[in-house]
């Protein structure tokens, strides 16, 4: 896990607030360095990386679509580069770059209603792109409010090359920046909207718990996130239960306060139990659980999940006694990728200095030691797939992707992962 | 033994009259009694009377007993809470249910227990020890008082060893049984053979010690007056082991098994002796032949996974390795123990190459490595389920999900015949550590037997290998040879 942040250290909120004073690469740099660090991890990668993309956008110097493409996507890979183990950066470059290519053909269209041929050429990618719907998929699934605004960026663009003087004869020259402008401003109005999809995403899973949690129930769960602090305390203004935490970090610095006890405390004051299970395994305890509530970093394709290390022990306990296991997870954690050979087998390795003191002596030094920051979950142990949209199971997934990614991002994944 | 000795004139010579005394009191035997029912309140006064001596009594003396009992009682209370409210107030719960529960006993045993919390509770607060997160108790103080206090409502059933002052034993338990006593509560001695062990070892001292009281003999007396209370502390330090049980239940059907006149030298010689056999066979050769079975199971170039550190497992892997088996390990360890960290420093040193994870994370991955789990046991249920530290039953579950083989270790004197657990909430414990809701932790869990491919014991069978519940079946045939 990612060591506390001290007072002087970069941190995400201070990226963020600077973002506008430094220049584009030093943003990005500076965001790549958190990654890399872990210091940026879990839930806030996704918005980290629409933070920067949203910069990209606004502030790098592109004249067509395809140079904007080009250059989200060598950022995007950069950052995907930068923490292979968030898959859900590269959900939020795939979405980017869907949203460009929408709004550009929109904006062809448009065109090609006012018959300005010439502008054709520059904004279309290179070669003759395949045909594809019109964009109304994803503004169902992202909510009502999206659908109208939407709606009215339709009449602006559409507007703003009707009022061009004349069609043909207009210089290329000119076309361009107003072009550009308006498709710069769509796709940086359509980032905010997946940073508010993001942001409000918890919010909108919480609204759930008071169905998935009943009285009297005890819910485990594991390194509780945001997302199941969320949860949970929702719950709580509803419901009477109790809930066990477990995943505490074995080592306590003395000193230090209790394991969560602020969510504990929240908790508490609503008169939910909550019991700190200092505990390595936790098939011990199952037979008094009565669901498992966890959230995943990241759900495959295959209805797989990427969770932190030591979360599918909590499955793999639940699954002994069938207990259910509720994943948390917004729409924009479904990637449209299997997870590799290498992870469904085994998790990403971490850190092993903290565990073991290289200060023992020579026998620890030939120690192979190894220490897991992620595991995979594999589909077949989850039971409810709880998301910013409702309730899902695996048979929607395909759906739900569709819905999300174009097919040719859905296909990035080598690219992403080559850069 | 000087307790002892002082005991038994009481009671001894009030044993005979006693049941004519108590139906209809005859003139001729009025002497004795009135005697002991002058000499009880006294008695009561200074130092509690033993338990024995209670049951001798007539109605009317039991009744002025309790009463100079209770009013002692009263008495030790309220200097306790005296002295308590200087520091908080009290709240009388805790007090008054144990008051209750002592005046409606009336024994001696149980005025010792109040009295042994109330030095408790002044003399606690000195130890540093994170304060309860409940929040129903006021003080510091008073948390002290109860450590199961904190303990969460759903798992208050489960037993916790307690660390009890010497000076708030039973005046019978032996100096050596006091020590054992002390190591287990502060888990010096933690896994089930070395408890077993020790209990033995210091139970000789007591038989060595022990002297038949003039007019009984030792096949009656020795079990509920000498061995009983020793039984009683060690139970009260940490709940009883099932080796403990199982042997403590062959010592006792060895003692009965004497005849009512055989000469205490020989009983004593008898026991002694039955001890020493026991302990070989069934703790030193048990632990040799299972390592010597268990290393043959492990073939070259395979990959033996392992969880924390049993001592069989270690002797297995450093027998394997000496048979010159080239072979490797992965340690899985318990964050909260640490023993694998050990286990992993004994088998590097040998020239075994180990692989070590600190905790659970990522065990799907190393039990697909693996060939094989070895795994040690604390005890085996009637229903072949295993109960060990906590965290095996994930480990046997991960392992046997990838179709390997999950291979536990136990000697047969940790099977229980009696006991059938399904779950890790019917027969555990509480880590005395972690014993709050702000950090709780079971110290064992429960491996059903499915995830389970055999158990190595020292029964020689076919293969070395066999399903637990062909263990107790051979076990129940053989109605346990060496000592009963």
């Amino acid at each position: 896990m990612a060591p506390s942040q001290a007072g002087y250290a970069p941190s995400l909120d201070k990226l963020l607030k600077s973002l506008k004073n430094h220049p584009l690469e030093a943003s990005i740099d500076a965001l790549i360095f958190l990654l890399t660090r872990r210091q940026v991890h879990g839930d806030d990668c996704a918005i980290a990386t629409a933070h920067i993309l949203l910069q990209v956008v606004a502030r790098s110097k592109w004249n067509d679509v395809d140079q904007l493409l080009a250059r989200v996507q060598k950022a995007g890979s950069r950052l995907v580069y930068a923490a292979p183990d968030e898959p859900v950066i590269g959900n939020i470059v795939r979405r980017v770059l869907g949203l460009i290519r929408d709004e550009a053909s929109e904006e062809r269209n448009a065109d090609d209603l006012s018959e300005s041929a010439s502008d054709i050429q520059t904004l279309t990618t290179s070669s003759s792109p395949p045909p594809r719907p019109p964009p109304l998929v994803r503004s169902t699934t992202a909510g009502g409010s999206m659908s109208v605004s939407k709606s009215m960026f339709n009449l602006l663009s559409v507007a703003d090359p009707a009022d061009l003087p004349t069609g043909a004869s207009t210089p290329v020259s000119q076309a361009q920046p107003a072009s550009i402008q308006a498709l710069r401003s769509e796709v940086i109005d359509g980032i905010e909207e997946i940073m508010d999809e993001i942001s409000q995403a918890d919010d909108q899973i919480a609204s759930f718990a008071e169905i998935q949690i009943n009285p009297g129930d005890y819910v485990l769960v594991y390194r509780p996130s945001k997302t199941v602090e969320k949860f949970l305390v929702k719950a709580a203004s509803k419901r009477r239960f109790t809930v066990f935490i477990a995943g505490l970090e074995p080592h306590k610095k003395q000193g230090a306060e209790a394991p969560y006890a602020a969510l504990r405390k929240k908790l508490n004051a609503a008169g939910v139990n909550t019991v700190n299970l200092a505990s390595n395994g936790l098939t011990a305890y199952m037979a008094r659980v009565s669901k498992v509530v966890i959230s995943a970093k990241a759900v495959y394709q295959n209805g797989g999940l990427l969770v932190d290390s030591g979360s599918c022990i909590a499955v793999q306990a639940a699954e002994a006694y069938s207990k259910p296991v509720i994943v948390l997870c917004g729409v924009y954690k479904f990637c449209p990728q299997d997870p590799s050979e290498e992870l469904s087998w085994g998790g990403v390795k971490g850190n092993s200095s903290a565990e073991v003191s290289y200060a023992e002596g020579a026998e620890v030094d030939e120690l192979e030691v190894e220490n897991t920051v992620t595991d995979y979950v594999r589909p077949e142990h989850v039971d409810i797939y709880l998301t910013n949209l409702g309730p899902q199971t695996l048979h929607h997934f395909a759906g739900i992707l569709a819905d999300h990614y174009k097919p040719e991002e859905m296909l990035l994944s080598l690219q992403l992962g080559e850069a | 033994m000087a307790s002892e000795a002082s005991g038994a004139p009481v009671g001894a010579p009030a044993s005979a009259p006693a049941p004519a005394a108590t139906p209809a009191p005859a003139g001729g035997n009025r002497q004795p009694t009135t005697a002991a029912a002058a000499a009880s309140p006294t008695a009561t006064a200074t130092a509690p009377a033993p338990a024995s001596s209670g049951s001798q009594l007539t109605p009317v003396q039991l009744k002025a007993k309790a009463k100079a009992e209770k009013a002692a009682r009263r008495a030790q209370v309220k200097e306790t809470r005296d002295v308590a409210a200087l520091a908080a107030p009290v709240p009388p719960a805790g007090g008054a249910a144990s008051d209750a529960k002592g005046g409606a006993k009336g024994k001696g045993k149980q005025q010792d227990g109040t009295q042994g919390t109330g030095a408790q509770a002044q003399g606690r607060p000195a130890h540093p020890h994170r304060p309860s997160m409940s929040g129903r108790r006021p003080s510091i103080l008073v948390v002290e008082k109860d450590v199961r206090s904190g303990i969460p409502e759903c798992f208050s059933h489960v037993p916790m060893a307690k660390r009890m002052p010497a000076s708030q034993a039973h005046k019978d338990v032996h100096p050596a049984v006091l020590a054992v006593g002390q190591e287990m509560a502060t888990f010096a001695i933690r896994d089930s053979i070395a408890r077993l062990e020790a209990t033995l070892l210091a139970f000789k001292k007591v038989i060595e010690s022990y002297e038949t009281p003039k007019g009984n003999s030792l096949s009656r007396h020795f079990v509920p007056h000498a061995l009983n209370p020793q039984i009683e502390y060690l139970t009260e330090c940490r709940p009883m082991c099932f080796s403990m049980g199982n042997a403590i239940r062959l010592l006792k059907a060895k003692v009965n098994k004497f005849d009512i006149d055989t000469p205490e030298d020989e009983a004593k010689e008898g026991l002694l002796g039955a001890i020493d056999v026991f302990i070989k066979e069934r703790v030193m050769l048990a632990e040799f032949v299972i390592a010597r079975n268990a290393a043959a199971i492990i073939k070259d170039g395979e990959h033996v996974l392992t969880y924390g550190r049993h001592r069989l497992v270690e002797k297995t892997l450093l027998q394997a390795s000496e048979d010159g088996k080239t072979f490797e390990v992965s340690i899985v360890d318990d964050p909260y123990d640490g023993g694998g960290r050990e286990l992993a420093k004994a088998l590097r040193h040998a020239g075994i190459r180990v692989f070590y994870s600190p905790n659970l994370g990522g065990l799907n991955a190393i039990a697909h490595r693996a060939t094989n789990a070895l795994l040690g046991a604390e005890a085996i249920f009637a229903n072949g389920s295993l109960q060990a530290p906590a965290g095996t039953a994930d480990v046997a579950m991960a392992v046997s999900a990838q179709l390997k083989k999950v291979i536990a270790l136990c000697e047969t004197i940790n099977f229980d015949r009696e006991r059938i657990s399904v779950d890790a909430l019917t027969y555990n414990e509480v880590d005395p550590e972690r014993n709050t809701a702000e950090s709780f932790r079971l110290l064992f869990d429960n491996t059903r037997d499915k995830y389970i491919s055999g158990v190595v014991t020292e029964f020689e069978t076919g293969s070395g290998l066999s399903p637990a519940q062909s263990i107790l079946a051979l076990l129940r045939k053989q109605e346990d040879p060496t000592i009963a």
